[in-house]
C-alpha cells in the first residue's frame, strides 16, 4: 500500500473511525483500525463488535491495499502531526508514516483477525431525516433507558418507522419516553438499538451536521452522514408493548415554569440524595406545587412554588433524579404534567407557550413511588 | 458533661444458652451430658451443657462424633420458639439499667453502662446486678466481661464463664492483653491465627509490637489495621442499640443429600418463603438475593444477584434463587445443605419505586426480571402472612410445598449476620438439622 492524504481529512477519518476503539478490548483485532486504500478513496473502520464505524476519504494512491493499525496509537499520532501531507507506505506488517519532517513505523495487525460488520446492502430501506432532530430526538428518549443488563430488552430504544415518521421509545420500566419525528424521506421497520449505541449516532450527528440516512436490516441498523457510517446490531427480543402503558385519561393538569421546577427540586432533593430511594413528595393545589423531601438522618426540605391547577388537588412522590431527568428532556419553558392519583403513572409533555411554538412530540411518562 | 467512665462496656453472655434452657425446663436433665440439636444422621450440635463439653463436645460438632466422644450423651430436640421466648427476657432485664444495649444473638450483647454508674454504681457492680437478677428471674446461669472496649468485654466474658465474671481495669488492659494467644482477638478465625502463626505471631503482645505495614501483608490491608489495634487495646466500635440486620436469609442441612432437580427447586421455593417472610415481619427489604449451595463434598458455592430496587416479595426471592440454582446447572449433583438470604437491606415499607407493566410483551423464558413485576403479589402475600400470623402452624403457601410433611418452623434462621467481625455466635443456630 502507499498512499498520500491531506492532514486533517486522515486525522478526521482516524477520529471518527476509532470512536468505537475503547481502552480494553476483548480481541486484540477490536484495537485495530482497519485502512482500505482502493480506486483512489480511503477506507477506514474499526468496530467493537456492537458498533462499526466507517468513513471513505478521497486520498492519491500509488499502490492499493489493506493494513490493520493500533487504532488508539494512530489517533494520537495523526492529532499531532504538522499540517503537512500523510504519506503512507508499506504493507499489513509494517507501515511508515511520514508527515512533515516525521517519520513513524508502526506494525501492523492481522489484517485477517478484523470482524467486519456487514455493510448495508444497495436495496435496503432508508429513511432520511434533520441529523440534529436525530440528535435532540435520541437525547431526549434514550435517557429513559435502563442500564441493568440483566434485562437486555430495556437496555435500547425501539425505533419505529412508519407513517412518514420516526418514534423512538425507551423504558426502564421505572419510566418511559416516547417522542415522535418526522421524516423527510420515509421509511417503515422496526429497530431494537442499544441505547449506548444509538447516543453514539446522535453525538456522531451532532458533530456532522446536515441529514442522517437511516438503513433498516435484519439484525442491524445503519446510520449514514455522507461519507460516514455507523453500523449497529439490534438487541435481541421484543420491545414492550409501551403504547399500553399509556394512560388514556387523568383526572388533574398542572401547568407549572419548568426552569422554577426544576430547580426547586434540585434545592429539596439535596436532602434526599445520599440516601437511595428517598422519594420527594409534590402536593398539588391550590395554585401551587409544595415539594417536600424528608431524610431521617439529614433533616428534612420545603418549597413552594406558584403553578396552574386544574382538577383535583393530589400528593405524589418521585424519585427525584427521574423526575429531573423528565423535566430535562421536555425543554420547553412551561411543562404540563398529568396525573390520576398518587400511584399512578405521572406524564410529562411540553406547554407550547402561545398558539405558534412548534413543541416536540414527547411523552415522558413516570411511576411514582409509594411512600408508606 | 460527665467524663467518659474508663470501663463502660459489659459483654453479657449466656452460659451453654440453649441447653441451658433445656436442663432448667426438666430438672431430669440437670447434672448431665446435654446437647440441643438433631439426633439425626446430619444433626448438628448447636447447643451443649457444661457437662457435655467436658467430654470434648461443642456447638458446631456432628451429633455422630458427639455420641461417640460421650456414649451417655442426652439428645435434645431444640425448641427456638422456647429460646427466643426467654431471651427476650433476658433482654428486658437488660434494658432495664443502662442507656445502650446491643443485642448481638439469642443469647449475647453488648451494654455501654457509661452513663448508668451514678444510679447504679461502678460497671463491675452492675455485671453483678445483672447476673443476679437474670439467676433469680430467669433462672440461667450468664458470664459478664467489663472493659473498655467491646472487644475487652467480649473476650473477658469468654474467660469468665461458666457462671462468672471478669473486670480488667482500664490502665491494665494492655499489659494483660500482651500474653494472650492471637486467637483470642475478635476477628481472629481459625485461619487467620493459622496464618499469624505461620509468621510467628503466637501472643498479642507480638501483634502489638510487630509494624503495621508487616502485619497488613501477612492478613490484608482492613483485617491487618484491625488485629494491631485490638492487640493494643484500642477498639473503637461503639455500643449500637439495636443494630439493624445486614442481611435475612435462611438454609438447611439435609438428611440425605438431595440430586433430585424437583426436590432442589422446592425447597429453594420453601427457603425463599422463610426469607420472604422475615424480611416482611422485619419490615427491611434487600437488593441482592443469595444462593448458597453445599455439595457432600463440602465444597460450597454461593452465587448472588442484584436486583434495580429492594424487594420484600417471596416470589421475587424464590424467582431469582431459582434462577441461580438453574444457573449453577448442577447435572444431580449430590447437595447437603442449601441457603437462600437476602442482604443490601433497606426499610421496606418505607419508599418504593413502583414499576410499568413492561413485562407484557415478552417471551416467556428469558428475562427472569420480567416475572417479578407483577404487583398483584405483594397483596397475595401480604395476605398469607396475616393468615400464618393468626393460624399458627396453618398458613397459606405455594402449592408446590403443600405435600410437605417438615415442619415449616425447621428452616434455620440466621438473623443479623453482621458482617467480618462476629464470630461470636457459638450457640448461635447455623445449621439445621431434622427433628
Amino acid at each position: 500500500m502507499k498512499l498520500r492524504a491531506e492532514r486533517t481529512e486522515f486525522a478526521d477519518a482516524v477520529s471518527w473511525a476509532t470512536r468505537t476503539v475503547g481502552a480494553r478490548v476483548t480481541l486484540p483485532a477490536l484495537s485495530g483500525v482497519l485502512l482500505e486504500a482502493v480506486d483512489g478513496r480511503l477506507t477506514c473502520q474499526a468496530t467493537d463488535l456492537e458498533v462499526a464505524a466507517e468513513i471513505s476519504i478521497p486520498v492519491e494512491i500509488d499502490e492499493p491495499g489493506r493494513v490493520l493499525l493500533p487504532g488508539r496509537l494512530l489517533a494520537q499520532l495523526v492529532a499531532r502531526f504538522p499540517n503537512a501531507p500523510v504519506n503512507l507506505e508499506g504493507d499489513a506488517d509494517r507501515v511508515e508514516i511520514t508527515c512533515g519532517r516525521a517519520t513513524f513505523h508502526v506494525r501492523g495487525m492481522q489484517v485477517e483477525d478484523f470482524p467486519t460488520l456487514a455493510a448495508p446492502t444497495e436495496d435496503a430501506a432508508q429513511g432520511v431525516l434533520k441529523a440534529d432532530a436525530f440528535a435532540r430526538l435520541v437525547s431526549q428518549v434514550a435517557r429513559a433507558a435502563s442500564t441493568d443488563d440483566g434485562r437486555p430488552v430495556l437496555t435500547g430504544v425501539q425505533l419505529d418507522a412508519s407513517d412518514g415518521m420516526l418514534t423512538a421509545a425507551a423504558t426502564d420500566s421505572y419510566r418511559l419516553a416516547v417522542r415522535s419525528v418526522a421524516f423527510d424521506q420515509a421509511v417503515d421497520g422496526v429497530a431494537l438499538v442499544p441505547a449506548r449505541s444509538l447516543q453514539e449516532a446522535a453525538k456522531a450527528a451532532g458533530e456532522v451536521g446536515g441529514n442522517v440516512t437511516v438503513v433498516l436490516e435484519e439484525g442491524q441498523v445503519s446510520f449514514l452522514f455522507g461519507d460516514r457510517r455507523l453500523t449497529t446490531k439490534l438487541i435481541e427480543g421484543s420491545f414492550p408493548n409501551y403504547r399500553a402503558l399509556l394512560p388514556d385519561a387523568h383526572e388533574t393538569t398542572v401547568v407549572v415554569d419548568r426552569a422554577g421546577l426544576s430547580e426547586a427540586l434540585q434545592r429539596v432533593a439535596i436532602v434526599a440524595m445520599g440516601q437511595a430511594n428517598t422519594p420527594v413528595t409534590l402536593h398539588f393545589g391550590d395554585g401551587s406545587v409544595d415539594l417536600q423531601a424528608t431524610n431521617q438522618e439529614m433533616g428534612d426540605a420545603a418549597e413552594a412554588l406558584p403553578a396552574e391547577i386544574d382538577g383535583e388537588g393530589l400528593s405524589i412522590s418521585f424519585n427525584p433524579a427521574f423526575l429531573l431527568a423528565g423535566l430535562d428532556a421536555t425543554g420547553t419553558e412551561q411543562i404540563r404534567i398529568e396525573l390520576r392519583d398518587g400511584l399512578k403513572p405521572a406524564v410529562l409533555k411540553p406547554e407550547a407557550d402561545g398558539d405558534d411554538e412548534r413543541i416536540d412530540d414527547l411523552t415522558y411518562l413516570l411511576m411514582p413511588m409509594r411512600v408508606s | 458533661m460527665q467524663p467518659r467512665h474508663p470501663e463502660p462496656i459489659l459483654h453479657v453472655d449466656m452460659d451453654a444458652f440453649y441447653a441451658s434452657v433445656e436442663q432448667r425446663d426438666d430438672p431430669e436433665l440437670k447434672g448431665q451430658p446435654v446437647v440441643v440439636g438433631g439426633a439425626g444422621g446430619r444433626g448438628v450440635v448447636a447447643a451443649a451443657s457444661y457437662e457435655a463439653r467436658r467430654f470434648g463436645i461443642h456447638s458446631a460438632m456432628p451429633m455422630v462424633r458427639a455420641r461417640r466422644l460421650c456414649p451417655g450423651l442426652v439428645i435434645v430436640a431444640n425448641r427456638f420458639d422456647r429460646y427466643r421466648e426467654v431471651s427476650r427476657q433476658v433482654m428486658a432485664i437488660l434494658a432495664d439499667i443502662p442507656p445502650l444495649v446491643e443485642p448481638l444473638s439469642l443469647d449475647e450483647a453488648f451494654l455501654d453502662v457509661g452513663g448508668a454508674v451514678r444510679l447504679f454504681g461502678e460497671p463491675p457492680e452492675i455485671g453483678e446486678l445483672i447476673r443476679t437478677r437474670v439467676r433469680e428471674e430467669v433462672e440461667l446461669p450468664c458470664s459478664v466481661g467489663v472493659g473498655p472496649t467491646k472487644s475487652v468485654a467480649k473476650l473477658l466474658s469468654d474467660r469468665a464463664k461458666p457462671d462468672g465474671l471478669v473486670h480488667w481495669p482500664a490502665g491494665e488492659v494492655v499489659a494483660r492483653l500482651r500474653p494472650l494467644p492471637v486467637s483470642d482477638l475478635w476477628g481472629a478465625g481459625p485461619r487467620t491465627v493459622e496464618r499469624l502463626e505461620s509468621f510467628g505471631f503466637r501472643t498479642v503482645g507480638q501483634l502489638a509490637d510487630a509494624e503495621l505495614r508487616t502485619l497488613q501483608r501477612v492478613v490484608g490491608e482492613a483485617l491487618g489495621g484491625q488485629l494491631h489495634q485490638l492487640a493494643r487495646g484500642i477498639d473503637p466500635r461503639r455500643v449500637t442499640p439495636s443494630e439493624p440486620a445486614r442481611s435475612i436469609s435462611g438454609e438447611r442441612t439435609f438428611d440425605h443429600d438431595v440430586d433430585d432437580p424437583a426436590e432442589l427447586e422446592r425447597q429453594v421455593l420453601k427457603l425463599s418463603e422463610t426469607v420472604g417472610r422475615r424480611l416482611r415481619a422485619s419490615g427491611v427489604a434487600g437488593r441482592t438475593i443469595t444462593l448458597k449451595v453445599r455439595f457432600d463434598t463440602f465444597e460450597t458455592v454461593t452465587r448472588s444477584s442484584t436486583l434495580p430496587a429492594p424487594t420484600d416479595r417471596t416470589r421475587d426471592v424464590a424467582t431469582i434463587a431459582l434462577d441461580l440454582l438453574a444457573g449453577l446447572r448442577l447435572e444431580r449433583a449430590r447437595v447437603r445443605l442449601l441457603g437462600v438470604g437476602v442482604s443490601n437491606l433497606g426499610e421496606g415499607d418505607g419508599a418504593r419505586q413502583l414499576t410499568l407493566d413492561t413485562a407484557a410483551e415478552e417471551g416467556p423464558s428469558p428475562a427472569v426480571a420480567a416475572r417479578l413485576a407483577d404487583p398483584r403479589w405483594e397483596r397475595v402475600e401480604r395476605i398469607a402472612d396475616s393468615v400464618a400470623e393468626r393460624f399458627q402452624g396453618v398458613g397459606v403457601s405455594y402449592a408446590a410445598l403443600l405435600d410437605d410433611q417438615d415442619d415449616p418452623a425447621e428452616v434455620a434462621p440466621r438473623r443479623e449476620d453482621r458482617g467480618a467481625h462476629d464470630h461470636t455466635s457459638t450457640s448461635d443456630q447455623r445449621e439445621e438439622p431434622d427433628p
